[in-house]
């Protein structure tokens, strides 16, 4: 047990840092619901950050890491499921869509390169033209594109044997995601409660925020070590487990989060949703909170006999 | 980073798993329903602590010169974790073992030390701690209980309410104030329970039998060679007990160990095929884990020898939500547990919905995360 970065993951992190510190990866200050940044997500893919597990000396603990950092910002980038999902899989080109219908919605397919579908009983590959995208408007603060139609689409079948696989690196990356940004969020959070005065005194001078805004902390760290720690063992259980904490943990987190910011943190302007309206999106992702407690439950006890 | 167990750990599980095993009577569950300060599981602990002294397992964290086997803090943890979840054999002596001995190292006296240490490595006393009154709990400074300089001592009077173990404890870890002037009066003395001025009342409770009880004090003299520390050092001394006892017992291990043995029965009853069972057992299942790697983040830090941090009071509340989870599925999927049918069952729900309040309530926690963890402004601050 050591829960110390080491030497080699505190060098990427820092060069990690200084790829962020030297991009303009602030959204845009007029508001928008969505800050997907392209330059982030291109020097990321360059910069080989995206196919670190798969380095010599590396390991899906170090893109857990990546992808736990990048999730912070504001602005985001296909991190996740180029880092974490990807290495399953022969040719790694991404930006990579992953989706439970070829019909639906999906996360990041406007950027997408090639689209996986868990259709329960097999994957399915299909590469995909930007041309054949037509982007989908959400509140969810992610690229969202279905595909324009989906006759005649050249599909891959993966084969079954990749859907287990698949399904547990999914929910690694809804974890560690989604550790990152509820971090995030309640780092924005606790910096607004410290300047923002009522009754004359911080809003976060109240005990009714202070506690409930210390149960996120407590939420946000948990969320980060068990994704971690799914990264390191890349076990069923615990990648399921780690995503039903982090779906199960979204909706009061999110709720509370933007209480206490007021009518503020209902504006595009404030950025909060940035953060939470990535959260919501995860939240619903791979059938919810209930379908991974339920692969967890089974996983932690497969019965015998 | 890594989060795995090296070998030699997970063999010294094994050995305290098949010691426990071994050492644990068949009817143990009916013995470990009362609760750890019971006159059946006191009674226990006083032949189980010097049998698991003989095999080198009831101290190995402490010194060597203490009698423990300079133990890693991992080491220390693991044994906590499969010992609490068996429902804590060493009943009361917990306590002895996690903090009062390494308090008594720490601060006391060696003639406090030669008297105090060689029964708690034997495995054979009792302590209480005699801290909350009945206008001072979570808000501990403000303690009464007045502890008047005297040739030669104190002499103690006052009431001490909600304290474990009193009724068989051998000596309480008091704490009493020589004035009215805030921590800085507050002293220590360690007081043999023996004293005729000292009388215990057992509070009939929901968490067990002989776990809380008012304690009086009347006229009772404690000699200046058991004051623990100086005076004016009391609080010092509380702050690292307490650091000691708030994350000192792995809770979430005894609830991890009771929804495991829950889904086996469902299982065996084939009621586990409910997706709504799975679902909830399955959320259980992630709070259990989330307070476990919590408390190993402050069990690191401790390893490696720093200062306790405030993410032991987040580590602390991710502790009772777990208890809570384990036990809200218990009592709403198997009531049965709870009229009869498990006696374990009933340990692990008296234990959990104690478990935001005792070692200091949840609250406090959460408190103190917010002041020094997230750093955010008393209730006091004024600004624009």
């Amino acid at each position: 047990m050591d829960f110390e970065i080491n030497d080699n993951q505190s060098a990427v992190l820092q060069g990690l840092d200084q790829l962020i510190g030297a991009l303009n990866v602030e959204p845009s200050q007029q508001g928008v619901f969505s800050a997907f940044s392209s330059v982030l997500d291109e020097e990321l893919r360059n910069g080989g950050y995206l196919r670190i597990a798969c380095e010599e000396g590396f390991s899906l603990l170090d893109a857990a890491l990546v992808v736990e950092r990048i999730a912070r910002l504001p602005v985001s980038a296909e991190v996740a499921s180029s880092a974490l999902v990807a290495p399953l899989l022969e040719e790694q080109d991404g930006p990579l869509a992953l989706s439970t219908s070829i019909e639906a919605p999906s996360r990041f397919l406007p950027q997408a390169r090639v689209l996986l579908v868990d259709v329960g009983d097999e994957v399915l590959s299909i590469d995909v033209d930007g041309g054949n995208v037509e982007h989908v408007e959400t509140l969810f603060a992610y690229p969202y594109g279905r595909l324009r139609q989906t006759n005649d689409l050249e599909i891959r079948s993966l084969g079954p044997s990749l859907v287990a696989p698949l399904r547990r690196r999914w929910r690694l990356a809804i974890a560690v995601e989604g550790a990152g940004l509820m971090q995030a969020a309640v780092d924005h959070v606790v910096e607004h409660v410290k300047t923002r005065h009522q009754f004359g005194r911080p809003l976060g001078s109240f005990q009714a925020i202070q506690h409930r805004l210390a149960m996120a902390a407590s939420t946000a760290a948990a969320a980060r070590w068990l994704g971690l720690n799914a990264a390191y063992s890349d076990s069923e259980t615990d990648c399921a487990t780690a995503a039903a904490y982090v779906q199960d943990a979204i909706p009061r987190l999110t709720y509370d989060l933007h209480q206490f910011c007021g009518a503020m943190g209902l504006t595009l302007e404030f950025n909060l949703h940035y953060w939470t309206y990535r959260l919501k999106g995860l939240l619903g992702e791979l059938g919810g909170s209930s379908k991974q407690a339920r692969a967890a439950a089974l996983n932690a006890w497969k019965q015998t006999g | 980073m890594e989060f795995g167990w090296s070998e030699a750990q997970v063999g010294y599980r094994h050995e305290v798993r098949a010691l426990l095993e071994a050492e644990l009577p068949e009817d143990w569950d009916d013995i470990a329903v009362h609760g750890p300060g019971s006159a059946g599981q006191t009674e226990f602990s006083k032949r189980f602590c010097p049998r698991l002294a003989q095999h080198g397992m009831l101290i190995p964290h402490w010194p060597r010169e203490f009698g423990g086997k300079d133990g890693a803090p991992w080491d220390h943890f693991v044994l906590g974790e499969e010992i609490w979840a068996a429902g804590e054999p060493r009943g009361p002596q917990y306590m002895n073992v996690n903090w009062i001995g390494p308090v008594l190292m720490r601060y006391g006296t060696d003639d406090q030390q030669q008297r105090f240490l060689p029964p708690i490595v034997a495995g054979s006393v009792i302590w209480c701690q005699g801290f909350s009154e009945p206008s001072s709990g979570s808000d501990l400074a403000s303690l009464r209980t007045r502890a008047e300089k005297v040739d030669g001592g104190y002499l103690v009077n006052g009431s001490k309410v909600w304290t474990s173990y009193a009724g068989l404890a051998d000596h309480c870890f008091l704490l009493a104030r020589t004035s009215a002037q805030g921590k800085g009066a507050i002293v220590i003395l360690l007081v043999p329970m023996s004293n005729p001025g000292i009388r215990v009342k057992q509070i009939p409770a929901l968490i067990g039998e002989g776990d809380i009880h008012e304690v009086f004090f009347t006229d009772v003299f404690v000699p200046e060679k058991d004051r623990l520390g100086a005076e004016g050092q009391a609080w010092e001394i509380i702050t690292y007990a307490l650091q000691n006892e708030r994350i000192g017992i792995p809770r979430y291990a005894f609830s991890r160990r009771i929804l495991d043995r829950a889904v086996a029965k469902l299982q065996s009853e084939g009621r586990f095929e409910d997706p709504v069972l799975q679902d909830r057992a399955g959320r259980a299942l992630a709070m259990c884990e989330a307070a476990r790697l919590m408390v190993y983040k402050v069990v690191d830090e401790r390893a490696k020898g720093r200062p306790p941090t405030a993410f032991g009071n987040l580590a602390r509340w991710a502790v009772v939500q777990a208890d809570h989870a384990v036990n809200d599925f218990m009592t709403e999927y198997m009531p049965e547990g709870l009229l009869g049918a498990d006696p374990m069952q009933q340990a692990h729900h008296q234990r959990a919905i104690a478990a935001g309040i005792a070692s200091g309530a949840a609250e406090i926690q959460l408190n103190l995360a917010a002041r020094r963890y997230l750093d955010l402004p008393s209730e006091n601050s004024r600004g624009l």
